[in-house]
């Protein structure tokens, strides 16, 4: 469904992505994990069109979208959220949603944005105002929310989790599972606890210093010698 | 002195209705896009000017050359979005030089065709006197255009809050970043904002040809007029402009009223500093963005 080849991302002189190419399945759940500086953000962001990279091409559902800008890659299904949750703070919850289905999926479909506040348990909030009336929690539902009612393909999920305590983070990872499995979706996730990683993800790509240094089950990937260097602070070689 | 104080505060009350028309465009441009669009007084001069121009060369009423004012209007607001548009780095600070710019260049270009003379309408009909409840008087030009002001900003309330232009204009204007990623083109959406600011600003500038009189300078004051309320109204809410409007023009009539007319335009500004010494953010501000 995505493919990436030789991705590169330069920022003046530094390299954020160094000719990264990685394959995600339609269906798949892939973790995406990474010291902090490793590279992660900038791959979402060069995905999503939020950055236009220096080199590289980016495939998706067999189209070359490196020249499509943000909104048109929100169209064709590719679907975000942001590590800090970036809700319009002028329109209410349901309102939020509302402009992500009409603008990103292109049609209104009330009982779709009722069965994403449902599962999202955002119901009982649905009037509030987004900017004042959410918990941590409820933000980052939202978040999540805001990208589902876009009806993405790909869900790329920046920290959802970050922030949260244990017991919400679990629940609320049992809920990204319900929605991945209703909505048939493939997912990308950052996250930094490796718990969650090892439930939710089949599959785990980690990054360190802008490139590609591991990929393969959560087992064989957090036993890998190199993956362990990159946390304990050792350089590549 | 009531009866004086009376007619002041309606007086300033339809003031406010012509206010709230030309503060409501710079508004919704601040709000959508963070430009303040210092061009935006000669706007609303150019329309008053296009029916001066009407009224000269073809007898039309101020009213009936409304359709055309909007054409002409609308297009230079759209040159003038298209002109933002290019600018690459800065966008906020750049936008104030260029904006500027273009005022200059409108004032000069409405001063070669038009010259310098003051020019207001001479159709009477707007100048014939209404009276209301024996003691209130006013210019018919004044309560038509007040209630077209109000009616309009009631039509952008309607607008922001129940079209989807609307909302996504609201979208863009509370996270530009997010909205891209919703699907929303903000280009088009700015366009809209600059478009819709264009046919508010047509309509106020035939007020002010009808009310007031205009002459190739007085882009630059009104500019400051609907900056002032903007910013007094907090930027972007329609409500707050509205009432800052009224503020304003209810403060500079009881000056002119009770002290100076060459205070008149102080007034303003003191109401202005004190507003924002109580209320930094304004009347309705939260953060500067376009509200219901």
């Amino acid at each position: 469904m995505l493919e990436l080849d030789a991705i590169t991302m330069r920022f003046g002189g530094l390299t954020a992505l160094h000719a990264m190419s990685l394959s995600v399945a339609e269906g798949e759940t892939l973790g995406l994990v990474g010291p902090n500086g490793a590279g992660k953000t900038t791959l979402f962001n060069v995905i999503s069109g939020v950055y236009a990279p220096s080199g590289g091409t980016i495939r998706f559902g067999g189209q070359d979208v490196g020249a499509l800008p943000q909104w048109k890659r929100a169209r064709v299904g590719i679907g975000r959220t942001f590590q800090i949750p970036q809700p319009m703070r002028e329109l209410t919850v349901r309102e939020n949603l509302r402009v992500a289905q009409r603008f990103g999926a292109g049609k209104e479909d009330p009982a779709a944005l009722d069965e994403i506040l449902d599962l999202l348990g955002l119901a009982h909030k649905q009037h509030a105002d987004a900017a004042t009336s959410l918990a941590l929690t409820e933000q980052k539902a939202l978040e999540v929310g805001k990208a589902l009612a876009v009806r993405p393909r790909l869900l790329m999920l920046d920290e959802v989790l970050g922030g949260l305590e244990m017991a919400t983070k679990r629940t609320f990872a049992r809920t990204l599972e319900t929605v991945r499995a209703r909505f048939g979706l493939t997912m990308v996730i950052i996250e930094h606890d490796i718990e969650t990683i090892k439930a939710l993800c089949p599959r785990v790509v980690v990054l360190n210093f802008g490139q590609l240094i591991a990929d393969g089950t959560p087992e064989a990937v957090f036993n890998d010698p190199q993956v362990i260097r990159s946390y304990t602070g050792d350089t590549p070689a | 002195m009531l009866e004086l104080i009376l007619q002041a505060l309606y007086s300033g009350l339809l003031a406010g209705g012509y206010y709230a028309m030309i503060a409501l465009g710079l508004a919704l441009v601040f709000g959508t896009m963070r430009i303040i669009n210092l061009a935006h007084g000669e706007l609303v001069l150019l329309a008053a000017y296009v029916a001066f121009e009407m009224e000269r060369s073809f007898g039309w009423t101020p009213l009936a050359s409304i359709p055309v004012a909007l054409v002409v209007v609308g297009l230079t607001a759209l040159v003038i979005y298209l002109l933002i548009g290019r600018i690459r780095q800065d966008r906020e600070l750049n936008s104030l030089i260029l904006t500027f710019g273009i005022a200059i260049v409108l004032t000069n270009l409405i001063l070669m065709i038009w010259s310098a003379d003051i020019r207001s309408t001479s159709n009477s009909w707007f100048m014939d006197g209404v009276v209301l409840g024996d003691t209130l008087f006013s210019m018919r030009g004044e309560v038509i255009f007040c209630v077209i002001g109000v009616l309009l900003l009631a039509a952008t309330y309607w607008w922001l809050n129940h079209t989807w232009q609307g909302r996504a204009l609201r979208a863009v204007a509370s996270n530009r970043d997010a909205a891209k990623l919703m699907g929303v083109n903000p280009a088009r959406i700015e366009a809209l904002s600059f478009l819709v600011s264009g046919v508010l600003a047509t309509f106020a500038g035939v007020a002010v040809y009808t009310a007031s009189v205009v002459f190739p300078a007085v882009g630059h004051n009104l500019t400051i007029k609907a900056f002032v309320i903007t910013v007094l109204a907090g930027m972007g809410s329609v409500p707050g402009v509205l009432l800052g409007a009224v503020l304003i023009g209810v403060g500079e009539t009881l000056t002119t009223t009770l002290a100076k007319p060459s205070l008149q335009e102080l007034t303003g500004m003191v109401i202005f500093l004190l507003i924002l010494f109580l209320r930094p953010s304004g009347l309705f501000g939260r953060k500067g963005m376009v509200k219901k």
